[in-house]
């Protein structure tokens, strides 16, 4: 290995340093003290593995090279030269290989019962899976070791310049590495060649299985033992159902909470008991505290009626006329004739009024996303307390796929547009909060300051300051927030938000693709024109 | 006290700094008890309490229409120094008085008024608002008053003239050159009309000639408008340009206050020594420190016979025009002051007095 200094001066005089190299290749000087180096670190088999060293610095390694050693040793070779990565890889084909051989035994038992019990199509299945899988046993187990061989060299050369910086890598040849090879493999190996040997009882098997042992009847062994392995994970918490209770309603209002009588007294497992808690607790809340989700939701559909009493119920030539000096006026006449042709295929298509009811929720979303995303931002881009508990919790809102969201908005507010448009502003919230923080924290500290020195309060720090400076980043995150509304929009159809979407969904539920393709198409198409408007306007405004 | 400070009180000051202490850090106040009583280095500060000293028992007064430059590098503690005069940094020990009143001791409101009315501010990276006009911006301080929008655009107006920036009020900083944009700065620090300037490096992010025709331009309108000024910069040759007096600091500290001549005469320590060196003393330095008193000159074998001939100046002329008066002449030159003989000057004299050895 050579110093930079070393580099530096070779490249002074490149010319002079290779014939000096050659001349040395000659006399084999400089080959003996490189390869004396790889020496130290191989121990054994010096001589090849110094050469091929040596031939792999000077680029000089052939394309096909392989090292025989390691393709017939395989994940073994590789236990002993301590090289665990190609350790794993080698031992990885060869179980492949191994599961392979084991699928050929069990499909040729198949084969024979099935030859027993003479059933023509049966035996044809299990020969030609037999001879499948007899094929791929072969050809992974070569491929494998021809991977592995060629690998080698050439993984084991970075190992030695691991070595050369940390000379606590593995080096050398060392038996005992062996121990760690076989701990592994009689770890991993029986129970993987015997899953492939077997038929795995059933989920349902297994249930039956575990009810027979929680009963003390007699279970034989390999039942056990099949489900204990190589079934579903076992479930080793068996619980008590947890009661049942209904809320009947007396003729004053107030509510009776009344124990219901379950029939089924077998114990349940975890995943059961947990999923009838979490009911039980949300029919709770909606028997005793319906009334604040009923007036959530009553709130929203006032909004959404304004909004759809505006789109929906304003004749189509007159929302089209103005739609279209919208775009015209904010982003230019190109944008303009993308919206024109988009509201033509809506008209053409009859999904006009259905396309209004998708963006009257869009804009309801919007909105109050708008009212409770940018205070919150605000908070987080000031606050580093509102970071800390914000932040964390839009992490996990934006990890959580789309479709989650419409279950507590089915749980609490049933279906129809009011939870549709709950669930949509869960969904689309997290960049408008995350976009204002972000602009009120690129405000430049010394703007700040300068407008703390000629006297502003907090209040006109934020409103003539930070917000307009922020503005670029707020219309980004309005901007998302109408698109990501508009795909959630689309999905909330599954709880019957209608719109579009409903098309849609409609459609997949009926097989009818030219229909749902149609709808799919206006929503697009939408997206964009939207997109297109609000984008333009931006960069028409900065 | 600063031990340096051989400037007299002479009139009520404007602004008063009084063992003014910064230290950064959660444990300040521990810190600086510790440095009190035990003397320590800053490494061990930064050491035992995680707390770097900004500003380390600084005094000062700074004089009605004077132009107090505070010059030092970076990391000096200058621009934190000047951030205490209008609270933007709250000191960790120590007051500041501006027309007799503690700063320290104004409740928010008070403090943003005092900031509205009485101190503007100019910085380094001018920090405009890019989003408001030219008028918008200068007429900032007078909007956060609620001042209407009538008399803001007037006064606005009125400071645009002053800073010759007239046909520019429409525009966005963003269409001004660098040094309009300070200018634009300096307008916003004028438009209220305030008592106080402080000007954090204004000049320090432009090109040479520009900042050569700002510092005219300040000069000129700071002797007609007369405001008190608080000038940091980093340039000795700005600070002797600009300054009436000149604090230079050095990690914290103000190492010396002085006269421009001071400073470059009587440098109070090897750090102020090396600032000086290369400064040229024909503006700075004045008879009165160089001339040698007419009864040494005799004593030193020089005879004052024939010194009716003699050219003559007063004890205020610098070497300059000293250096005027000598060239194609073999004399002395005779310092008069109120008709008295005060002082004589040789051409040695005055070549030791260019050279900075007298």
């Amino acid at each position: 290995m050579q110093t930079p200094a070393d580099t530096q001066h070779q490249a002074g005089s490149l010319a002079e340093v290779t014939s000096a190299q050659r001349a040395a290749e000659k006399s084999g000087a400089a080959d003996a003290e490189a390869k004396a180096a790889f020496g130290d670190f191989v121990e054994k088999s010096r001589d090849y593995y110094a050469g091929t060293f040596l031939k792999i610095q000077q680029a000089r390694l052939r394309l096909w090279h392989m090292n025989f050693a390691a393709a017939l040793g395989g994940f073994i070779w590789a236990a002993l030269r301590g090289n665990w990565m190609l350790f794993w890889v080698g031992f990885v084909f060869d179980m492949i290989a191994a599961a392979n051989l084991g699928l050929v035994y069990r499909y040729s038992a198949d084969k024979a019962d099935a030859i027993v019990a003479n059933k023509e199509f049966l035996i044809e299945r299990f020969s030609n899976w037999t001879f499948l899988h007899l094929i791929a046993a072969v050809g992974i187990f070569i491929a494998g070791r021809l991977i592995i061989g060629w690998l080698a060299d050439r993984i084991y050369y970075r190992q030695y310049s691991a070595w050369r910086i940390d000379s606590s890598v593995n080096s050398g040849v060392n038996a005992s590495r062996w121990i760690i090879a076989a701990l592994v493999v009689t770890l991993v190996a029986p129970l993987t060649l015997y899953r492939s040997t077997q038929d795995a009882p059933s989920n349902r098997d297994c249930i039956k299985v575990a009810r027979a042992i929680q009963a003390g009847d007699e279970v034989g062994f390999k039942s056990r033992f099949d489900c204990s392995t190589i079934s579903e994970v076992p479930t080793l918490m068996w619980l008590k159902r947890p009661p049942q209770y209904t809320y009947p309603k007396n003729d004053d209002g107030t509510r009776n909470i009344v124990l219901k009588e379950s029939k089924a007294k077998r114990p349940v497992n975890l995943n059961v008991w947990l999923s009838e808690v979490i009911d039980q607790k949300i029919d709770y809340a909606k028997a005793f505290y319906g009334y604040i989700f009923d007036g959530i939701t009553r709130w929203l559909r006032t909004l959404l009626n304004a909004i759809e009493a505006l789109f929906v119920g304003t004749p189509w030539p007159v929302s089209a006329g103005i739609f279209l000096l919208i775009a015209y006026h904010f982003a230019g006449p190109k944008v303009a004739v993308f919206t024109a042709s988009t509201m033509v295929y809506l008209g053409v298509f009859g999904f006009w009024q259905t396309a209004m009811s998708t963006v009257s929720i869009v804009i309801a979303s919007t909105i109050i996303c708008v009212l409770v995303g940018l205070p919150l931002g605000v908070w987080v881009g000031k606050s580093r307390l509102g970071s800390a508990i914000v932040t964390p919790i839009l992490d996990v809102m934006q990890t959580i796929p789309s479709f989650v969201y419409l279950l507590p908005a089915v749980a609490f507010f049933s279906i129809g547009k009011p939870p549709g448009i709950l669930a949509t502003v869960i969904f689309a919230m997290p960049p408008m909060v995350r976009l204002t923080a972000l602009g009120i924290k690129q405000v430049p500290e010394s703007t700040k300051e300068a407008a703390l020195a000629f006297g502003a309060n907090p209040r006109q720090l934020l409103t003539k300051v930070e917000l307009p400076l922020a503005t670029p980043s707020i219309m980004a995150g309005v901007n998302q927030v109408v698109m990501m509304s508009l795909s959630m929009a689309v999905i909330a159809a599954l709880i019957g938000a209608g719109g579009l979407g409903f098309v849609v969904v409609d459609a997949l539920g009926q097989s009818e693709v030219g229909r749902g393709l149609l709808a799919g198409i206006a929503i697009a198409l939408i997206a964009m024109a939207i997109d297109r408007i609000i984008q333009q306007a931006n960069r028409a405004e900065n | 006290m600063n031990s340096n400070n051989n400037y007299k009180d002479t009139s009520n000051p404007v602004v008063q700094v009084r063992d003014v202490w910064k230290i950064f850090g959660d444990r300040a106040d521990e810190a600086l008890t510790a440095i009190r009583n035990e003397n320590l280095s800053k490494a061990e500060v930064l050491e035992r309490f995680e707390a770097v000293i900004g500003v380390q028992d600084v005094s000062f007064d700074v004089q009605e229409s004077e132009v107090f430059c505070i010059m030092g590098l970076s990391g000096s503690g200058k621009s934190t120094l000047v951030r205490h005069i209008n609270r933007l940094i709250e000191p960790t020990h120590g007051d500041i008085l501006i027309g007799g009143v503690d700063v320290g001791k104004l409740n928010p409101k008070e403090l943003r008024l005092l900031r509205a009315d009485r101190i503007g501010m100019v910085f380094q990276n001018m920090a405009l608002l890019p989003h408001r006009t030219v008028r918008d911006n200068i007429a900032f301080a007078l909007e956060l008053r609620n001042v209407d929008a009538f008399t803001r655009m007037q006064v606005a107006d009125k400071v645009i003239e002053t800073v010759s920036l007239q046909g520019y009020g429409d525009r966005l900083p963003a269409d001004l050159s660098g040094g309009m944009q300070q200018r634009v700065g300096l307008a916003r620090a004028l438009a209220a009309d305030p008592e106080i300037l402080l000007m954090d490096e204004p000049f320090s992010a432009l090109d040479p000639l520009i900042r050569r025709g700002l510092q005219d331009e300040f000069l000129e309108l700071s002797a007609v408008m007369g405001k008190t000024t608080l000038f940091i910069t980093h340039d000795l040759d700005e600070a002797i340009r600009m300054g009436s007096r000149i604090a230079i600091m050095k990690d914290g500290v103000i190492v010396q206050i002085g006269t421009p001549e001071q400073i470059v005469t009587e440098p109070a320590d090897d750090y102020v020594a090396d600032f000086v060196q290369g400064i040229s003393r024909l503006k700075l330095v004045f008879a009165h420190t160089v001339m040698l008193d007419p009864k040494a000159y005799e004593q030193s074998g020089g005879s004052l016979h024939g010194s009716e001939e003699w050219p003559v100046a007063s004890s205020e002329a610098d070497l300059d025009t000293l250096i005027g008066l000598s060239v194609n002449r073999d004399t002395p030159i005779l310092i008069v002051d109120d008709g008295n003989r005060v002082g004589v000057v040789t051409k040695d004299v005055l070549l030791r007095g260019i050279q900075g050895e007298n």
